[in-house]
């Protein structure tokens, strides 16, 4: 289940799905921008947050349909199998594997977990080699290929990478406190 | 550098660990003559001139910066040593055994006590050149997470810093594929093994070198 304090489970959850309403709705307007009327009937399509498409969902309200990028047959699966490591995978969705471990069990579609870990596996390899020797200026082109959590996994190996250069070239091991060198300004 | 990042949170900063290092034991030869220290880590002396005695770093170090001592550089840090070290460390897929605080220790030295240390410029690159080779072997002994279902890495001989370095890094790509690996997200593959006690799934542990 959803994990209240993490910020990016929450956001992770505001992914648009795209969805098939099962049962006409009252009220359900302004989620169907195709007509005026303030209903929706059953078999429109409209797209909704994951949040909401997943308790309609449950209740059987909508049937959530995956999105384009978790489909069987769908450009994303051919381009990860064929380099998984410079497929735009922020460009589809920055939390792919997190609402990929989210719509699994959602839609029963037993394919997507080994999808993704085929995926992670092999663009991992790629962040582990640029995080631990690239210099921070060179990379920010791939840096735009990577989902949440990859920046994140290659931001944790840079600055750590990076504090250490910074300790073995020395300096002042002492740091001021930014603080101490201000003045307070007199007052007038 | 630990306070900054939470993401980071188990994390040593270089300058904690290089204080955390200044507490090993290293031989001084003083020239001075003092009566014993008696501290909370325990006694050290007494200081006789030219009787070398074991002090811990932060105190050779202070004892330097006054030119009461000369340091002895610990039996490592010569050149024959490291030259075999470094041999070994080429040729070996394992990690040579190294003092765990060699990184912050022999900078520590070169910063203090430079002129205490025989052939410091050949030292100093033997050992910037195992730092090399070991970091080398680290980042493609990773790749190993990748390709099988690793649950813990056994990081044997790996120094305070080659780990510290590394960590925030390994914690993350294990999370991470820890949750994609789970059961419940890869069923065919092991829907034999589900059926076997709890423990028998946890797979075996990797070592970070293990071919």
């Amino acid at each position: 289940m959803a994990n209240y304090y993490d910020i990016d489970d929450v956001l992770a959850e505001e992914e648009i799905l795209p969805v098939v309403f099962q049962q006409a709705a009252d009220c359900f307007g302004l989620l169907d921008s195709s007509d005026d009327t303030n209903e929706v009937e059953a078999g429109a399509k409209a797209e909704l947050p994951f949040w909401l498409a997943r308790d309609l969902h449950v209740r059987g309200v909508v049937a959530v349909d995956v999105p384009p990028y978790f489909r069987k047959v769908s450009r994303t699966r051919k381009e990860i199998e064929a380099d998984a490591a410079h497929v735009d995978l922020r460009g589809r969705c920055q939390y792919f594997y997190e609402l990929g471990l989210k719509i699994a069990p959602l839609v029963g579609d037993k394919t997507i977990g080994p999808f993704l870990l085929v995926a992670f596996q092999t663009r991992y390899k790629e962040v582990l080699v640029r995080a631990h020797t690239a210099a921070s200026a060179v990379a920010p082109k791939h840096l735009t290929l990577l989902t949440n959590e990859e920046a994140k996994l290659y931001e944790a190996g840079q600055l750590s990478t990076a504090a250490f250069k910074k300790w073995r070239m020395g300096g002042p091991r002492l740091q001021r406190a930014p603080v101490l060198g201000r003045k307070r300004k007199p007052i007038e | 550098m630990a306070s900054q990042a939470d993401a980071h949170a188990a994390t040593f900063s270089a300058a904690e660990l290089e204080f955390l290092a200044e507490d090993e034991l290293i031989e001084i030869v003083p020239n001075m003559r003092m009566d014993p220290l008696n501290l909370i880590c325990g006694d050290f002396g007494p200081f006789r001139p030219q009787i070398a005695t074991q002090v811990p770093v932060w105190l050779a170090v202070a004892l330097k910066r006054r030119g009461k001592c000369t340091i002895r550089p610990p039996d490592w840090m010569s050149v024959e040593k490291l030259t075999q070290v470094l041999e070994a460390e080429r040729d070996a897929e394992k990690f040579q055994p190294l003092p765990f605080h060699y990184v912050e220790i022999s900078r520590l030295l070169f910063d203090h006590a430079r002129d205490d240390i025989p052939d410091i410029y050949m030292v100093r690159s033997l050992i910037e050149d195992i730092k090399d080779v070991r970091f080398h072997k680290i980042g493609t002994g990773l790749e190993i997470i990748s390709r099988e279902r690793t649950y813990a890495l056994r990081l044997k001989n790996l120094s305070a810093m080659e780990a510290n370095i590394v960590r925030p890094f390994v914690t993350r790509a294990l999370q991470t594929f820890y949750k994609l690996n789970s059961p419940d997200m890869i069923q065919e593959s092991d829907s034999v093994s589900n059926r076997q006690p709890q423990t028998a799934n946890r797979g075996p542990r990797r070592q970070l070198k293990d071919r």
